[in-house]
Formats: C-alpha cells, structure tokens, sequence
C-alpha cells in the first residue's frame, strides 16, 4: 500500500520536473541541427557581446551544413500585412529555398507582432530574420540584440538610399538592409475635384481652401480624412520647418513652427472642412476615401493595391504633399530585416537578408507594385513599370524617416492624444506641445 | 503498536492528499507563484523585454518614484489610467450588481412563465466570448450605426454622437451645459495638478466612449452576476416571507427587510467579485479601442500591455502590475470594511 503510493507519488513528480523542464526548453519549432550556441541564458549574461556573432563573422563562408544532407530550417518572422503582400513574400521566400538546398526559410506573419516577437527573444529562441520598423529600430540598439553583419553579408551597401541606410545605422554600424520603404502623399479623388472645379492644391492654403469648398456636411461628404495619428501630423511639422529633436540631440517640439502646423491639422478637423475616418464609418483614411465620402486623403503607397482590389470604380490621383511656410517634406517608413546575435544559424540568417535584398531579390518583391525598392539601382526600371507611382518613390528626395530616439512610442502615443483631444476641444495646440515636449524629455532623458 | 498504526495510516493518508494535489498544486506553482514573483523581481529592474531577462540590470525603486513621486509622462499616464479605471469601476460595479438582483429577483418571481427562457437569455451574453462581443459592439456604436439609428427614429434632431471616438468626459458634457469648459473655468481648476493631472481632469468622469464600454460590460456581466443571487435568492427559507405577508407586509417591505438582508454575503461576494474584475478590464480596450480616444479607454490592465509590449518597458510594465494588485488589495479590504462585517454576521 505504502509502496504503491510512493510510487504514485515519484511518478507525479517525474511527471511534472519533465513538465516544467520542457516549458523552459523546448520552446518554438525551428531547432536547427547546428549547434546552438546559446544553451541557457545565464552564461550569456556574463559573456554578453561578442562569442556569437565573432566566430560566425570568419566562418561565414562555409554554410554550417547539416550533417545528414538535411536543409537548415531557418524562421523568417513578421507582421502580417494584407493578403496580398503576405502570399507574394511567401512566394519570394519559397523561390529562394528551391534556388538553393542547405536552407529551408520559412515566412510567418504574426497578427500580433511585437508580442511574438518580443517573447522569442526574451526567451533565447529567437526567429533567424525579424522585420524591424524604423521607429523601433533604437530601442533594438539600446539593447544591443542585433548582430553585426559580417563584411559582404550585405551586398553593395551604398546603392541603398542615404537617408534609408542611415535610418538603420547606429554607432557607424549599418545593422540591417532596409525591405522596402513607403512615403505619404496627397491621394485625391478626379471626380469630386473636378465637380467642384478644385484644382489639386499644392500649398497649405489651397489645401484648406480646397477641402472647404469640398465639403458638404449635409451630404455627409468632407474635403479631407486626417487620423489623428503623429505619422501624418509630423509631416506637416517638417513642412512648417519645425522639428521633433533638435541637432543638439534634445527635445524641441515646443516651438511656434510646431503649433501653427499643428493648429493648421487640427483647424481642419475643428473647423469640419475634414473628419478623423471613424466619423464617416471607416476604419483608416484610405476606407473613408474608397467609400467617396472624403475627397482627399494623406496616406502611403499601400492605399492603391487597396483602392484597385477593393474600390476599383474610384479614379484617383496622386500628388504630393502640399508644400508647408518652410517648403516640401513627407514622410519615408521603412523596415528592414535583422538578424539577432544569438540567432541559432547566424550565417544562414544573413544569405536569406542577402537573397531578399540584393539587386535581383528585392526587384522580384517590389516589382509586384506593394512596395517601393529601397535601392538606387532599382529606381528606373521601377518608374518605368509602375509611372502613376512615382510621386511616392520621388518623396524618398525630401522625406524624413519616421525615427527618433529608444522609447519613442510614448511621445508619438502624446501626440496622437494631443491632437484627438484638441478636436474634441478638450485641450489647445499650447498645452497639447508643452505636454509632448516634457513626454519628449523625459523619454530622452533617461 | 497500535499508536505506530495509526500514525502510519496517517502518513499514508498524507501522502495520498499531497499526491492528490500536486498537479494542482505544480500548475500553480509554474503559472502563478513564479510568475508573480518574477513580476515583482522585475519591477525593480530595468527590462526592455527584448533580451533575456539575465541582461536587465537592478534599478531599484526607480519605477516606483517614477510612477508616484516625480512629475513626468509616466506618472502622468499611470493616475489617468487609474482615474479611468476608478470611473469605470463606479460606473459598472454598482449597477451591474443593482441590475443583476433584479433579473434574478424578477427570474425567480412565482408569477413569470417561461423562467428557462429568461434565465437563459439573461446568461447568455456571459458565456459568448468578448471579443465576438466586442466587435459587434463595434459595428453597434458606429456612428452610422444601429444605435445612433434608432435613436434618430425617436428623436428627429439627433445629431449622431460616434460612440467609439468622443474622449469628452460625462461630468465634463454636464459641466458644459452650465457654460462651465476647459476656457472658462476657474484657474485653480485647470492649472492645479494633483499627481500628474490637473484638477479639471481629474473631474472629467467617464468619457462617452468608456461609457459606451461600460454600458456592454454592464449587460455581459449582469447575467453571471445574475446566476449567484438567483442560487442565493432560493436559499431564503419561504417561511419567511410567509411570515411577513401574514403580518401584512407588502412586497417592497418584504424585499427591503427580508431579501436585500438574507443576501447580504451574496451582494459582499458579488461586489468583491464585480470590483476585482472591473480594475482588470482588458478585453474591452484592447479589442475595440486600443486605449483611445485621446487615452481615455486606457485602463491599468491595458497601460501595462502597452508598456510592456509597445514601449518595450518590461520592468515598468511590472512595476504598474505590483501597483495594481496593491490597489486591488486596499479596496477590498476597504469594501470589506464597508460591507463585509455585517456579511459575516
């Protein structure tokens, strides 16, 4: 009787040692047949920057083959985009596993995106390539989880955008090669413009003009859909010859240059001559454009695979953005793909970046029309393929990266707060810059 | 020899509890126990959640000087999430229990037929998932929507409110009637600040959009709610109101000094329940609003996301975790002080 309870009992525990054991382990799928140099987390800690990338920079030549002839398997992590753009990366990827047989890469797309990601890493295991947004780049860096590439790992570096390379530069390291990129320009609707005899405004003072003379509230039809969103608003801050950070590297957004762009943005929305999207029934601004209840809208290149597959009977235009006191300026969001320095197969991370975004590799993705290529080489034949768009690939001339410093969220998160209060008329452009400024220095501060 | 007999059938008896109750117990252990107090570790340490934990480095009380004692974003951030979720709570607590006795007392009444029917109709948003829920809530509160329709049916002039996206607060809206806004109220009122926010918007109440909130929470919960008084409510012996109508007591009198005091324990149970629940809300915020318009949906439970998942502030996200079930702590205890000794009586 004692017996068969104690055996029950070591059983139980067997049981649930191998339980907990295998919950710290045995976490994601890819376990490469490499040898995984991180086996816990604790040695790390001590040992923290070079052991791992160092050895893989000089071995990186010879793949670390599998010993049966069997293919690496190798994670490719990012966020799910639309359908389309999720099935052609797919299809991208799988192109290059058929091109070569050590490899075998794998996209997924998670909808949630920085939980995902942020788990795999902090538990040891992360994904072998993850998308980085500009914005979140710093916060990558201040925490020092991406590896260095190895020299050549990334091919003909300088043909990639200046502004773009920079925005994935730190500490004179460029980290990662941008995917693709997109900038913000003016998207408006022929017809509405022509039937109110709009010519399509090119300076802050037409825009409002014409998005007055646009606007029937009776009808339920506005002359523009602004989000209340910092990416959109920052823009019209560069164009009013503002700034987020100043060259001193401190916090300088309360200025007068801030609030008039930011009282022209909100003006707008108080004055009723535009509406936030959700006002008209729509989720973002390229809804509300496609259901032709605003006439113009300030959105990205990815609104016109939307617009041709959802409302093909709307015929727009594409301009740029109207110019602001202090000249031209737009926004360019970008992201790249990086490689994390305790990846388990590092040099196998680094042929997949290289196989996405050399010359060949990124001319087979951007030439579906997604997304624009983030090199020089590539400009031409991409205007020559998709002429309506060249506006937006024109943009990356005057455009500013959507980046500032580690833990910025929290200042765009005010931002976005600010200019939803301000049309709510809870709060003024004054009180809304000097809480943004203080969230800004406290961000940067630290 | 036969003491030892029984001490061993003891020991056995022991054993096989404890065997019993280990997988429990290890689940909880494992899902609980370590988490919580990994939590608390962290909160005095600087994690940005991309590294593994190892590489955090201690930082002390920082977060918590951070969050209480210095003027700045964070604690700014902090008290506006907890003064939404302290009028969400007012807002949903009593009247999800008011309304919950009510349908339990009406469910339970001699006179109704089809009991099952109502019964099950009042239970069933409780055990629909809340993001199903949630979203056509969504679909619901548009301002095209169904409601602002109907509403427009009865009241010609309406001028649709968009439910999801009015960070105006209710005490704010009442205020403006009587000419009082942000530009005519008196100085003290808008330039005092009082932990981060100024006085003027720490009297805003709930905005129109958290209200919204409120209003769906109210009809989901009510029906679970329900279910513990209708099992309470068949507990009170019938001599007792037997009693009082012979006395000649109307209903009022029989439900105001017999029931309401009979379920005593049962509301203390209900409000414990319905006030832990209302300062964990997340669902609600995460699926239809993500803390907006203008932060005003952003409870304690959803800033800790955010912090944690957006800002990448793993360690402060932790601190505001160890922040909230302090809170909780205190308003139970409070509540309990309040409610809870006549309960035990």
């Amino acid at each position: 009787m004692n017996k068969q309870i104690l055996i029950v009992l070591a059983t139980l525990l067997v049981v649930s040692i191998v339980i907990v054991g295998c919950g710290g382990a045995a976490a994601p799928t890819s376990a490469p047949p490499t040898t995984a140099p991180q086996p816990t987390t604790a040695p790390q800690a001590t040992t923290a920057p070079e052991p791992t990338t160092a050895p893989q920079a000089t071995t990186a030549p010879q793949p670390t083959q599998a010993p049966a002839g069997e293919a690496a398997k190798l994670q490719l992590l990012g966020w799910s985009a639309s359908d389309v753009e999720n099935e052609t990366l797919k299809q991208v990827v799988a192109d290059w596993n058929a091109s070569q047989k050590d490899f075998v890469a794998s996209f997924d797309a998670s909808p949630n995106y920085d939980q995902s990601l942020q788990t795999a890493l902090a538990g040891g295991q992360p994904p072998d390539v993850f998308y980085i947004d500009s914005l979140k780049f710093p916060d990558f860096i201040k925490n020092d989880v991406l590896a260095v590439p190895p020299a050549g790992a990334i091919a003909n570096p300088d043909d990639f955008y200046p502004s773009l390379r920079e925005a994935f530069t730190a500490n004179g390291t460029f980290y990662c090669p941008p995917k693709d990129f997109s900038t913000l320009a003016l998207i408006y609707n022929k017809k509405m413009l022509d039937d109110a005899g709009v010519k399509v405004p090119t300076n802050w003072d037409e825009l409002a003009a014409a998005s007055k003379k646009l606007t029937d509230s009776g009808k339920g039809v506005y002359g523009m859909s602004l989000s209340a969103d910092a990416a959109r608003w920052v823009a019209f801050l560069y164009q009013a010859g503002g700034e987020v950070i100043g060259k001193d590297g401190k916090m300088n957004i309360n200025t007068p240059e801030a609030k008039q762009a930011l009282d022209f943005y909100t003006g707008m929305l108080v004055d009723g001559s535009a509406v936030t999207p959700d006002k008209v029934d729509s989720g973002w601004n390229g809804e509300a454009f496609g259901k032709e209840k605003v006439a113009m809208v300030v959105e990205g290149n990815w609104i016109v695979p939307f617009l041709k597959k959802d409302y093909p009977n709307v015929d727009f235009g594409i301009a740029e953005l109207p110019a602001g006191p202090k000249g031209k300026a737009t926004m360019a969001f970008t992201v790249c793909y990086g490689v994390p320095k305790n990846g388990a197969n590092i040099a196998g991370s680094w042929k997949l970046v290289d196989a996405l975004t050399n010359e060949a590799g990124m001319k087979k993705w951007t030439d579906l029309g997604l997304a624009m290529p983030t090199r020089k080489s590539l400009r031409d034949g991409w205007i020559a393929e998709f002429p309506d768009l060249k506006v937006f690939l024109d943009g990356a001339d005057y455009s500013h990266p959507w980046q500032f410093a580690p833990g910025f969220t929290a200042v765009t998160d005010a931002i976005n707060k600010g200019i939803q209060e301000i049309a709510a008329g809870q709060a003024t452009s004054e009180s809304v810059l000097k809480t943004v400024q203080s969230a800004g220095e406290d961000v940067l501060g630290k | 020899m036969a003491a030892t007999h029984i001490a061993g059938q003891r020991r056995q008896e022991l054993i096989a509890g404890y065997s019993f109750i280990a997988p429990a117990l290890v689940i909880l252990i494992v899902f609980l126990f370590i988490p919580m107090f990994f939590t608390l570790w962290m909160s005095f340490r600087d994690w940005g959640g991309i590294t593994p934990p190892s590489f955090s480095r201690p930082v002390g009380l920082e977060w918590y000087q951070k969050l209480l004692f210095q003027d700045n974003i964070r604690r700014s951030e902090f008290f506006l999430a907890f003064k939404n979720t302290l009028y969400y709570a007012v807002g949903v607590v009593p009247t999800q229990t008011v309304l919950a006795l009510m349908l339990a007392v009406v469910a339970n009444s001699a006179i109704l037929r089809f009991k099952g029917f109502f019964r099950t109709t009042f239970y069933f948003p409780s055990i629909t998932s809340s993001v199903a829920i949630g979203l056509i809530f969504l679909w619901i509160y548009q301002t095209g929507g169904i409601l602002n329709q109907t509403i427009k049916i009865f009241f010609p002039g309406y001028k649709p409110i968009s439910w999801m996206n009015d960070p105006s607060g209710l005490i704010h809206n009442t205020l403006g009637l009587f000419g009082i806004t942000i530009r005519t109220a008196p100085t003290w009122l808008t330039e005092t600040n009082v932990l981060g926010l100024t006085l003027w918007q720490w009297i805003s109440g709930p905005s129109v959009t958290m209200s919204a909130l409120m209003m769906l929470v109210v009809w989901t919960t009510a029906g679970t709610m329900m279910l513990v008084f209708l099992a309470a409510l068949q507990d009170i012996p019938r001599p007792l109101y037997e009693a009082a109508s012979v006395d000649g007591a109307s209903w009022w009198q029989q439900f105001w000094n017999i029931t309401v005091p009979m379920l005593r324990p049962t509301i203390f149970f209900v409000v414990t329940l319905g006030l832990i629940g209302t300062f964990q809300v997340f669902d609600q915020m995460y699926v239809m609003t993500s803390g907006g318009p203008a932060g005003t949906t952003t409870s304690l439970a959803y800033l800790i996301y955010r912090a944690g998942f957006n800002d990448s502030q793993m360690g402060m996200a932790s601190a505001i975790s160890v922040l909230l079930f302090i809170i909780i702590f205190v308003m139970t205890i409070i509540q309990r002080r309040l409610l809870g000794d006549r309960a035990q009586s």
